[in-house]
């Protein structure tokens, strides 16, 4: 199969232009003869929202925007972040996995950050599920951003049968070193290498690039295989499309190397999490 | 407080480009005073939108600091950006043979704000958006005229130490003239920023690095071999120039108020 990662810079709070922006992406995949085409967190609109949150919120099964994307991936699988209105005033940081005209799933992000330059959790409800799920390449589990720098979250995935983690995100840069790079971009890089190469999984993670209020967002979106190899990465300052050609095989290949899925205990991890749940003193 | 001075002059020339492209500006403007702060700005503003786009205002006091009026001139040259020469002595004494003062940091400070009154005003006619100079060491230890030379449209320098931008300035090709200068606010013949601080950038920078950056506290930073006044003293230029680096505070009394919970980004659709 073929992925692309569609590094861009969403317009910040105007969905109307944002959904030009992937329409463009997605048709420039369609030559490329990509068959799963990612972008990145609040892909269609933006990052830094604030008090923007209720005005760009929709309900995806009710959202013309959405409509013409669950047409378009009759085409091509995508992936895309937006707020969510799933219940009345809640609003959610999520992504939809589109495929074949529907919505195969969406994941609300859970860790919403809210520290230092971060203030999610003031304007965003929070998920409560990890999810591994179908989809026409295999099963999948999709993370948001702060998501995945929780490694207890990939290791749901991976116990729910995951072959592919994709993480979609809007990751500022920080930190400068003797580097060509932020000191962050590192962070994310051995996440994703470690992720994929003890999860047999193919890790995609997609970030954005462009400037939000001075915030720099840091891309370097990367593909690894299931052995933790990496296999393309973007460029860390400008936009991109990064296509990948892959083979499912590799999963296969790596768990009969390496069975760390066949001698996973989830029982025994569930149990140890609820003694050590039970055992919290207030 | 190494950095690479290649991937931060691709940074922030995208910064300046796509910030003065979210506002639909073309040209960029700023104060040029012939120290290296501004001198880097230049030669970054140069480079992100092109020379003809870059204004450069030199606004010497009289005839005073001639020889920075003439390296503002030379950079100006060397970019090929615009550039304009405008003495402020006329406006401010106007102002102070009505209000008289022997107080050299007040005259200082009219002079800053008189500068930045200049580049608003000239920002308006030449629909160019300010660029700031101000850098990371500066704002930190509020030396700086609040309204003066701290007002600004954009400031791509924000985030960098004197030290980092000494780095940086030898990577864009800044002449060395005046990358050996010594620092100097302007605000009266002689000053020198260190001087005036007490202490040279390099200590300063490395405090204020332990500080912010690694957050480390007071304690620590002394035990890392710092001075104890030092340390003390850097920690009271932080606290008490807040006031500089923050809106003023209204006073909340309705339901949703400016600054407080009416909260929308900056880079607002755009």
């Amino acid at each position: 199969m073929k992925v692309g990662l569609a590094q861009i810079t969403p317009v910040l709070g105007n969905v109307h232009k944002n959904f030009d922006l992937h329409l463009h992406t997605i048709e420039k995949a369609k030559k490329k003869k990509i068959d799963l085409l990612i972008f990145p967190e609040l892909s269609l609109t933006g990052y830094t929202l604030k008090d923007l949150v209720e005005e760009v919120a929709v309900r995806p099964e009710k959202d013309p925007v959405f409509s013409k994307l669950k047409t378009l991936s009759r085409d091509l699988s995508l992936v895309v972040g937006f707020v969510e209105e799933k219940e009345k005033g809640l609003f959610y940081n999520s992504a939809a996995f589109l495929s074949g005209g529907k919505i195969l799933h969406i994941h609300r992000k859970v860790f919403l950050p809210t520290y230092g330059m971060f203030e999610e959790m003031k304007f965003f409800a929070l998920g409560r599920n990890f999810k591994t799920f179908s989809t026409p390449f295999g099963k999948m589990g999709m993370l948001i951003c702060y998501d995945f720098l929780h490694y207890g979250t990939s290791y749901l995935l991976f116990a729910g049968g995951s072959e592919i983690i994709t993480v979609i995100s809007a990751a500022p840069g920080r930190g400068l070193s003797e580097k060509e790079k932020y000191e962050s971009n590192r962070m994310w890089e051995l996440m994703g290498e470690t992720i994929s190469r003890f999860s047999s999984a193919f890790l995609f993670y997609c970030n954005r690039v462009g400037f939000e209020d001075g915030k720099h967002f840091a891309g370097g979106s990367f593909i690894f295989n299931p052995v933790g190899q990496l296999l393309a990465q973007a460029s860390y300052l400008d936009e991109d499309l990064l296509i990948q050609k892959i083979s499912l095989d590799d999963i296969r290949e790596a768990r009969k190397k390496w069975p760390y899925k066949r001698d996973e205990k989830p029982e025994i991890i569930l149990h140890s999490l609820q003694r050590i749940v039970q055992d919290y003193e207030d | 407080m190494k950095i690479n001075p290649a991937f931060v002059e691709k940074v922030l020339t995208s910064f300046i480009k796509e910030e003065l492209a979210k506002f639909h500006f073309k040209k960029g403007i700023l104060g040029l005073s012939g120290g290296l702060d501004s001198s880097v700005c230049a030669f970054l503003a140069a480079r992100a939108l092109k020379p003809d786009n870059v204004i450069a205002l030199i606004l010497p006091y009289g005839k005073a600091y001639q020889d920075d009026v003439q390296d503002a001139q030379e950079i100006a040259k060397l970019l090929g950006i615009h550039s304009e020469t405008i003495d402020i002595s006329p406006m401010v004494d106007a102002y102070f043979s009505r209000y008289p003062t022997p107080d050299r940091i007040i005259k200082g400070n009219k002079m800053a704000r008189e500068r930045m009154s200049i580049l608003y005003d000239f920002s308006a006619r030449e629909k160019a958006i300010i660029l700031g100079t101000s850098n990371k060491t500066e704002l930190l230890l509020g030396y700086g005229t609040i309204h003066g030379d701290m007002a600004c449209g954009i400031n791509p320098l924000g985030d960098l130490y004197k030290t980092q931008i000494r780095q940086l300035a030898v990577h864009l090709g800044v002449p060395e003239k005046i990358r050996k200068k010594t620092p100097s606010a302007g605000l009266w013949t002689g000053q020198s920023d260190e001087g005036e601080l007490g202490f040279p950038y390099g200590t300063m920078d490395e405090i204020l690095f332990q500080l912010v950056d690694l957050r480390k506290s007071k304690k620590d930073v002394i035990a890392a071999g710092f001075k104890k006044e030092d340390v003390k003293r850097i920690i009271h230029l932080i606290k008490n120039s807040e006031f500089k680096r923050k809106l003023p505070p209204i006073a909340k009394i309705s339901s949703r108020t400016v600054g407080h919970d009416f909260l929308f980004p900056y880079d607002w659709d755009k």
